[in-house]
């Protein structure tokens, strides 16, 4: 559980962060956004302390991060930024093992922590561990900086802008990689990000940051159903706002009894690619099956729209 | 390297070796450059005596540089001495514009003739490529490595032993080298002002009109120059290589 | 928040060299006599070294300056501060040598002492600060540059230095030096010019030539790696031969012994930098230029002359600017091979350990290395504005 108490930060006359409070649960992942000066980095490095907040405290599981020295404050929180400054003289083993090392771990562990994580993230050890950064493609290099972040087991994990320069498809699949990592290890996550859909996808709570101040700390789905502000509305899109709110909602919500002809559908896809499949494949309905295969019922246009409509309304 | 490369270095090492132990053995060459059955070999004292003690001079004027240089760099790049950063870098601008032989000139009415205004001389010169390099090394760590070291709970201390002097490293070299090669020349100049060096060869040979001395005085520092500034440059692409960056081979 | 108190904020770097300035005024000695050229010299602290009003005006001033040094932070304020110090106590070094030499003594020599050089070092490092903080552009550091030279001219026509030992060497060998000067420009000079005329097709070939390039590069930077004598030496004995064996050598007056060693090897140690910094400076045009001016119908000769060169040409000047340093140092060596220049006075003071006459060879020779320095980079500096500004 982390609390962000009324943090604010001010550099002159200038007001970066202003008053901002909320809260992360044990293993959630709280995504911020908002537009470019916002003050997003400023608030995830008020978080590791990297910037001095001058009002407010950051609660970690009840203790005021203010009464932690620094570096072992440091040691606990995982921390990746865009460009993952990984270290260049430094092979992608030892570059994992940083924190590990400053924490004294003993030799053994810190060779077997390096390979179960390059295994997690599907580096094979053999051809990675000795490699430099510069050896390794975009998408490789962001994930040994969460590899990296990740090496001494921190409960939290902050990350600013860590897909940000991966090309969309690469990005997607990180996403994907991230989420499952994180449904496995149980990690908290507050993500700093542009993007709204990558908001959207990896989201369990969102906060929407402008002009230094904290509109709305919500759920995804009252993001879109309950915008406090005209600048979420606008944030989040009018115009995609239905589409939005069908990939948030599985198949499984809006399946009915019975069968359908066609190439069929599992239950875990979105409703937004189940109305994708529907109008390309060019019918009201489409089996649905679990994931062993088994048919469990149908969608239809008919019933995606009625879910629509009530979740808007 | 190509087994050329190794061949030609090996080749010139063991000529300038022999050449300093054994110089009767070229004795030959030398003789038609002289006259009036003058020497045709330096036989004032031992060319190996004095290129020993040339390296030497060099050696340790270029350590003490570099002790000093590098701590000063260390300094001007941290918090405390931040306000010395912009004079400093003026004032290697205009260090490098005094020609070494200035300083050895106006070192030895301070201090006397020999090695002390050599030393001297070499030291202060030395300095200036070291610090700018390590200035240079330093300040060119991105600010993001530097973010992420910090961010990953790095104190001070462990920011630049583990990542900013470590990166700068193959420039720092790149800077001891030029030292190197500007010392090796002022401590030949350093024989006018009586330190023992290479340069009292080429001197006695300008003094006594023997051109003998002279070519092979020459011909004995630049090989040494020469292959001093190559072994050098090898171990600079050594360090690069074992930090995973293979340097452009700028020379 | 603002506050409205001032406070009394210690700069570190005024901090040191006010500490310097102290050192100077209490320890050390404002300048040297000697009863004659060669004996030793006995010290005189500042205050015995002036008429006692002239002593107490000029520790005032120093005094100032120093506070100045540690409290004042504008720039601009600093600088004046340190101008104000060097245009007292260098008149000040002048009028002391009159002082302290006994009327009618002609074998006197008065020379400046540590104490001077320290607080020239002071207000110097002072002043540099100050210019460095102002960060003026190319022109203010040429007007600056003319300041001090105007200001260092009037000093020495106005005579106030000439009971300085460093003046009375010059005044013994006026001519002379005049003569060495003009050596000693001639050789950076004209060995510059040289590379240039060889260096730029050299340049332009190799950065045609890939095949050129490398062994190109490789030769030239061996023969900058052979210390300055050496390479002299080497020089000597292929050159001797030409004058002893072809009459036309003889005639040009090249001799084994003397300039054309120097010469030669002076410009051969300026080729790597114009060479290297052509071949840079050329192919850093971006592609997408040369591609429009391809596009545009340009011939090869017209793209290099109205696109490439001017692009290239800030580069070019840089090399040409490590070359005029490099050589006004060099070209001091000249003398020890019979080259002539300003290094003549420096070994002959070696020779004779009298350090004004070292200084005598040694001073110009920083003099011309700083301005070429200082015009240069103003030069490139401006060329890189006409060109495309950076920042
Ligand atoms: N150290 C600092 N000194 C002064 N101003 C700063 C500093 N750090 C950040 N700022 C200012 O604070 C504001 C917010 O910066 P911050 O980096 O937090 O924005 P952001 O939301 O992360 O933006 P982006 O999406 O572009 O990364 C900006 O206007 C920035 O200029
Ligand atoms: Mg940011």
């Amino acid at each position: 559980m982390i609390e962000i108490e009324h943090l604010s930060k001010h550099y002159g006359d200038n007001i970066v962060v202003d008053d901002v409070s909320f809260a992360v649960g044990d293993g959630e992942i709280a995504v911020v956004v908002g537009t470019s000066g916002a003050g997003k980095s400023t608030l995830l490095r008020m978080i590791n302390r990297l910037v001095v907040p001058n009002t407010g405290r950051v609660l970690i599981d009840g203790q005021d991060t203010a009464t932690l020295p620094e570096d072992e404050l440091r040691h606990r929180i995982g921390y990746v930024i865009q460009g993952y400054g990984l270290f260049p003289h430094r092979t992608v083993a030892e570059n994992i093992s940083t924190v590990p090392r400053l924490l004294g771990w003993d030799r053994r562990r810190i060779a077997a922590r390096v390979e179960e994580l390059l295994d997690l993230f599907q580096l094979d050890p053999g051809e990675f561990a000795q490699k430099f950064p510069h050896q390794l493609s975009g998408g490789q290099q962001q994930r040994v900086g969460v590899a990296r972040a990740l090496a001494a087991k921190p409960a939290l994990l902050l990350m600013d802008e860590p897909f940000g320069s991966l090309d969309p498809v690469i990005r997607g699949k990180a996403q994907d990689d991230l989420l499952a990592i994180q449904r496995r290890l149980g990690t908290t996550i507050v993500l700093v990000t542009h993007d709204m859909n990558e908001a959207f996808h990896l989201g369990d709570r969102i906060a929407v940051m402008d002009q230094a101040r904290l509109l709305q700390y919500a759920k995804p789905a009252d993001l879109l159903t309950h915008p406090a502000e005209a600048f979420v509305e606008q944030l989040v899109g009018t115009a995609e706002r239905p589409f939005r709110l069908l990939s948030l909602v599985t198949v499984k919500d809006a399946m009915e009894p019975g069968s359908a002809e066609g190439e069929p559908i599992t239950v875990s896809a979105t409703l937004r690619d189940a109305l994708a499949q529907l109008i390309w494949r060019g019918r009201p309905a489409l089996p649905v099956t679990d994931a062993s295969g088994a048919p469990v019922g149908r969608i239809s246009v008919d019933g995606i729209l009625k879910h629509g409509r009530a979740s808007l309304s | 390297m190509s087994t050329r490369a190794v061949t030609f270095r090996a080749a010139a090492l063991l000529l300038l070796v022999v050449f300093v132990t054994r110089p009767q053995l070229f004795a030959f060459a030398f003789v038609p450059l002289t006259a009036n059955n003058a020497p045709a070999i330096y036989n004032q004292g031992s060319l190996l005596a004095l290129t020993l003690s040339h390296v030497r001079i060099v050696f340790l004027a270029t350590l003490a540089s570099t002790i000093l240089a590098v701590a000063l760099a260390i300094f001007v790049t941290r918090p405390a001495g931040r306000e010395f950063l912009p004079l400093s870098r003026s004032l290697v601008n205009i260090g490098q514009t005094f020609p070494p032989i200035a300083v050895l000139a106006i070192a030895v009415p301070l201090v006397g003739f020999g090695e002390k205004p050599t030393f001297i001389a070499l030291f202060l010169y030395g300095l200036l490529p070291i610090f700018e390099n390590t200035l240079a090394g330093l300040t060119e760590v991105s600010p993001r490595t530097l973010e992420a070291a910090r961010g990953m709970g790095m104190n001070a201390w462990q920011r630049l032993w583990q990542v900013e002097l470590p990166l700068a490293l193959p420039v720092i070299l790149a800077g001891i080298r030029l030292s190197v090669i500007i010392s090796l020349g002022t401590a030949t100049i350093g024989s006018t002002v009586a330190a023992k060096g290479l340069g009292e060869v080429i001197i006695a040979g300008l003094q006594s009109n023997n051109v003998a001395f002279i070519l092979q005085g020459g011909l004995v520092v630049a090989l040494l120059a020469v292959l001093i500034h190559d072994g050098l440059g090898l171990a600079e692409r050594a360090a690069a290589r074992r930090l995973g960056r293979p340097l452009d081979e700028i020379a | 928040m603002p506050t409205l108190r001032p406070t009394l904020h210690l700069d570190r770097l005024g901090s040191v060299i006010a500490g310097l300035i102290g050192l100077a005024l209490v320890a050390s000695p404002f300048v040297t006599y000697r009863a004659n050229r060669i004996v030793s010299g006995e010290g005189r602290l500042l205050f015995d070294a002036l008429p006692p009003a002239g002593a107490v005006g000029t520790i005032l001033v120093v005094i100032g300056v120093a506070l100045c040094a540690a409290l004042a932070h504008r720039p601009l304020v600093r600088l004046a501060a340190a101008s104000l110090g060097l245009c007292v106590i260098f008149p000040a070094v002048g009028v002391s040598a009159g002082f302290v030499t006994p009327v009618g003594n002609t074998f006197a020599r008065v020379s400046p002492a540590i104490g001077f050089w320290l607080l020239a070092l002071a207000f110097a490092l002072l002043a540099a600060d100050a210019l460095t903080r102002l960060r003026l552009g190319p022109w203010g550091r040429l007007a600056a540059l003319s300041i001090a030279a105007g200001m260092l001219a009037l000093l020495l026509l106005s005579g106030a230095w000439s009971d300085l030992s460093l003046m009375k060497e010059y005044a013994n060998r006026a001519e002379s030096f005049w003569r060495e000067g003009r050596q000693h420009l001639w050789l950076a000079f004209g060995s510059m010019g040289a590379a240039c005329l060889v260096g730029l097709p050299l340049g332009l070939a190799s950065h045609r030539v890939p095949a050129l390039r490398a062994a190109l590069l490789q030769g030239l930077s061996i023969v900058q790696t052979i210390p300055s004598i050496a390479l002299f030496g080497i020089l000597i004995a292929p050159l001797g031969y030409l004058a002893a064996n072809v009459p036309l050598a003889a005639a040009l007056g090249i001799r084994g012994i003397g300039a054309a060693p120097a010469f030669i090897a002076l410009f051969l140690y300026s080729l790597l930098p114009v060479v290297a910094n052509t071949m840079a400076g050329l192919s850093q045009v971006p592609a997408d230029v040369t591609e429009a001016a391809r596009g545009m119908g340009l011939s090869r000769r017209q793209r290099l002359v109205q696109i490439e060169l001017p692009l290239a040409f800030p580069v070019i000047l840089a090399g040409i600017r490590i070359v005029l340093v490099q050589n006004l140092g060099l070209a001091t060596i000249a003398a020890l091979i019979g080259g002539g220049g300003f290094g003549t006075f420096v070994f002959q003071g070696i020779g004779q350990t009298a350090i004004d006459l070292v200084l005598l060879g040694a001073l110009p020779t920083v003099a011309l290395s700083f301005a070429a320095a200082i015009i240069l980079d103003a030069i490139i500096d401006l060329t890189r504005r006409g060109g495309h500004d950076r920042d």
